[in-house]
């Protein structure tokens, strides 16, 4: 696809749909938000600042209304939309998501309504190698519906789902090739470089990290609202002014947060045992769910590489510092 | 697609005081055709307040209601308390993984509680109580703060009849039960090195009746410990449980020894 023809094809897509894409917002920060003009959208290596999680995973969302004794399903009331200008890096992340979240009804229905239209994009500096080169061959362990290969002064279309075929063939696009999901894991295998830290984090603990990351973080929780595969929720019981109503709803809940791991109270009286009580033990938690217990649970990859709580931390924390830290407190043990 | 978050209502057919602080309700059956093995819990909720989990502690094969047994500690738990018989509330699972039974049929069991942890265990006495022969002698060993926490005080002479009951306070006020923590019983019984320990009680507790049934020449697989921990989704999603690879509403509550002892951040965290 020209780009001339592409930027037909995204007018195509304005026309009638809500397309979020990234843009840069007017104090020059690179952004996700509805796209309202076709010159506006940003397709380049630059990551957006926020990820596609939010449009999957709203910050809060209701689950259920009650009324006395009653709970009835409150599904998510969205309309179709688009999201356009997924780096292959986030679209890595998504597939994890769907996986995590395969038996949420919430998220099933927002996925149901989603056109995700993904591109071969990626920072130039990026610390997950596997995406650092792209390959066709990488594409049927992604989950997308449109996959935009980015060629010398043109696209190469893919498509990943039904859904996807169908939008190309309306906008009268037949010159795409389909690529059938294969699952998530790849012939060759699970990934080199998770099961490297995963066995450096399990096996070759060093305490000094922990301690050093527990004195500089700050507990704010940035991180965890920019990282595009952090997604613990914390589900919560909100009363109408009405007697005996109300809706039981979710949010997004942060691994650095106090309450988190409060398992009495809040009774002004009840015992507060807490079992991460101090920074180390909470900046190790979040570290253990992306490198431990995402490839234990889903053999995937629980980071993607993205770089995004590292841009975002105050206390200039850096992901892939600690990588290499983790790497060599195991080299210097074995 | 079955809602997963979906509670379903049950109706409080009976609630007794359990001690000063603990009440046990008998509930209906949330859904035709609901059952649970010993050790598993289920989400009890109230509109308003949310939802808290309760290890179930009633007989496995009642077709007719479960009950849990409830300690006064929190917003939940307190409003719990002010129900009444012919109250709903609402209840999802059962959820986790139990207590291996089976692997204890025909040997010796050591059932070790501290305090609230009685209840998940009580399925297992009466199941004792109800198969006689299943297992080859049965051992409580309970430890408790004071004598007015002690819970199903009035079933007592019926668990005395198939199992060996032995009771620990930390501050007796009578001559009734003796003072010190469960782990003194051990040196004073016999405890056969061949037996299956499953254990429901503090983190502390946890870690020096280990030490103690390793000293007995235990095996750590045949020693498991139920976790408490703060859960949101019962189905490993929400991370709150997570210790190790390991989510507690999901892979746990209950583990052997032999799974915990390999990572450091069970009992508490790094």
């Amino acid at each position: 696809m020209t780009k001339n023809k592409f930027q037909q094809f995204v007018k195509f897509l304005l026309n009638n749909n809500l397309v979020i894409a990234p843009q840069y917002n007017v104090e020059g920060y690179l952004h996700l938000a509805e796209l309202k003009n076709v010159k506006d959208l940003y397709l380049g290596t630059e990551l957006p600042m926020d990820s596609w999680k939010w449009y999957f995973l709203p910050p809060e969302q209701k689950m259920f209304d009650y009324y006395g004794q009653n709970f009835k399903e409150s599904l998510p009331k969205i309309k179709s939309q688009i999201l356009l200008g997924v780096s292959i890096l986030d679209l890595q992340a998504l597939t994890l998501l769907n996986q995590v979240f395969e038996k949420d009804t919430y998220y099933q229905e927002i996925k149901k309504k989603t056109i995700v239209i993904g591109t071969s994009l990626v920072p130039k500096e990026n610390f997950y190698k596997y995406f650092a080169k792209f390959e066709e061959d990488k594409l049927e362990h992604l989950q997308f519906d449109i996959f935009l290969a980015v060629q010398k002064g043109d696209y190469k279309i893919y498509t990943g789902s039904e859904d996807g075929q169908r939008l190309l063939d309306k906008f009268g696009y037949k010159n795409y090739q389909h690529i059938e999901y294969a699952g998530s894991i790849r012939e060759e295998g699970l990934d080199q470089q998770m099961l490297v830290i995963k066995d450096g984090m399990q096996n070759y603990h060093n305490q000094k990290i922990w301690d050093d990351l527990g004195k500089r973080c700050m507990q704010c929780g940035k991180c965890t609202i920019a990282c595009p595969v952090c997604f613990c929720f914390r589900m919560f019981d909100q009363a109408n002014l009405e007697r005996d109503s109300g809706s039981r709803n979710r949010c997004w809940d942060s691994c650095f947060y106090n309450e988190f791991t409060q398992v009495a109270g809040p009774a002004p009286t009840a015992p507060k045992h807490r079992l991460m009580t101090i920074t180390s033990q909470k900046i190790y938690f979040w570290y253990e769910h992306h490198f431990v217990r995402t490839p234990a649970s889903f053999s995937l990859p629980g980071c993607v590489g993205c770089g995004r709580c590292t841009r975002t931390c105050p206390a200039d924390i850096d992901i892939f510092q600690t990588q290499r830290d983790i790497l060599k407190a195991k080299q210097r043990k074995k | 697609m079955i809602n997963v978050y979906k509670t379903y209502k049950s109706k409080i057919l009976n609630v007794e005081k359990e001690g000063s602080d603990s009440k046990t309700f008998t509930l209906s059956l949330p859904y035709k055709g609901f059952s649970f093995e010993p050790g598993q819990y289920v989400m009890a909720s109230i509109p308003g307040l949310g939802e808290a989990i309760f290890g179930v502690a009633s007989a496995m094969n009642d077709k007719k209601s479960i009950q849990i047994t409830v300690r006064k500690v929190g917003t939940l738990t307190s409003e719990l308390h002010n129900k009444k018989k012919g109250d709903i509330i609402g209840i999802r699972g059962p959820y986790g993984r139990a207590y291996p039974i089976d692997l204890a049929k025909g040997k010796n069991v050591l059932l070790v509680a501290g305090g609230i942890g009685i209840p998940p265990l009580r399925p297992i006495i009466l199941d004792a109580i109800k198969n006689p022969k299943k297992y080859k002698k049965v051992s409580i060993f309970y430890g408790c703060r004071d004598e007015s926490l002690l819970n199903y005080i009035k079933e007592y002479s019926r668990w005395k009849k198939v199992c060996d009951l032995n009771i620990t306070l930390d501050n007796p006020t009578t001559k009734k039960y003796p003072k010190g923590v469960v782990t003194t019983l051990f040196d004073q019984q016999n405890i056969p090195a061949d037996a299956s320990a499953f254990m429901c009680g503090p983190p502390i507790m946890y870690k020096f009746v280990i030490q103690k049934l390793i000293e007995k020449g235990l095996k750590p697989e045949n020693i498991y410990a139920s976790l408490e921990r703060h859960m949101d989704c019962g189905q490993g999603v929400c991370q709150h449980c997570a210790i190790g690879h390991y989510y507690v509403c999901k892979d746990g509550p209950v583990f052997s020894y032999a799974e915990l002892m390999n990572f450091k951040s069970w009992l508490s965290p790094i």
